[in-house]
């Protein structure tokens, strides 16, 4: 009876394993082929933007959250957006209304830099 | 362009954003905290020698003020566009300007001393020990600001 008992148990815990798994690459899979969100998050971390690619739908706001322990800015090349000084903590967010690619980077450390491709 | 041209084009040595800035500050820092060593140096063993070289060093320290306070402030109006500055941009801006300032006041008592022929004050110590604080914490704020201690 006890024997029965622990195969149900262990019989239990892998058949969850698999869901688990299973799950999880369905759930990649998904995020791979779904339509970009209409907001994306990019943090600024140990002087880098993260994700420094981020791609999205025409209309996506983007927001980019200073998580930095120092001031950073976000300027696109093309000057379409540009933001304050972000203290920590600090967000900036810009609406992508047209398709394209925009590069962007920190004025205050021109070697960060980032992109935005709207599709 | 291969990286070796681009690095004695001066164009992108002109136009390096503010690099400048963060290149030319080393100087000052450097020149002033080794005319102060020699002063201290020189007081300490009365070697005229000492004396003469910490003179020279502050004299090109405080020159090489001009260019720093300049370089930085040309960073703060072209790429933050002059917009008002809070948390460590605003207390680098402030330390900087004080850390001139004193340089400047260092070789100032300097030089009048050595106008009239005189010793220098007793107190200048005083001043340049506060001159080396500044400008060590200045420094520091600056290379934060850099990014020198991200690993």
């Amino acid at each position: 009876m006890r024997r029965g008992v622990c195969s149900f148990v262990l019989m239990a815990i892998g058949i969850a394993a698999v869901a688990c798994m299973e799950g999880g690459s369905r759930r990649s899979i998904a995020s791979a082929g779904e339509p970009p969100a209409s907001n994306a998050e990019v943090k600024i971390d140990n002087f880098s933007f993260g994700p420094p690619t981020v791609t999205v739908a025409a209309g996506t706001t983007v927001t980019w959250t200073n998580r930095d322990d120092i001031p950073h800015t976000v300027v696109s090349d093309d000057k379409a957006f540009k933001s304050k000084v972000m203290d920590t903590d600090e967000k900036f967010s810009f609406t992508f209304a047209k398709p394209g690619t925009y590069s962007y980077f920190c004025s205050v450390h021109p070697k960060m830099t980032g992109k935005v491709v709207v599709q | 362009m291969t990286s070796l041209s681009k690095v004695f084009d001066p164009q992108t040595a002109l136009l390096a954003k503010h690099a400048q800035h963060v290149v030319l500050v080393h100087f000052p820092i450097a020149l002033f905290l080794t005319g102060v060593a020699f002063d201290w140096a020189g007081r300490w063993t009365r070697r005229k020698a000492l004396a003469e070289t910490a003179y020279y060093n502050l004299l090109v320290a405080a020159a090489s003020t001009l260019p720093v306070l300049v370089t930085g402030l040309l960073a703060w109006q072209f790429q933050l566009e002059g917009q008002r500055l809070k948390g460590i941009l605003l207390l680098h801006l402030v330390l900087g300007c004080t850390s001139s300032l004193l340089i400047c006041a260092v070789w100032w008592l300097h030089f009048r001393a050595r106008r009239r022929g005189a010793a220098v004050s007793g107190y200048l110590w005083v001043v340049e020990a506060a001159g080396v604080a500044v400008v060590g914490l200045t420094g520091h704020l600056g290379g934060f600001l850099a990014g020198v201690n991200v690993g």
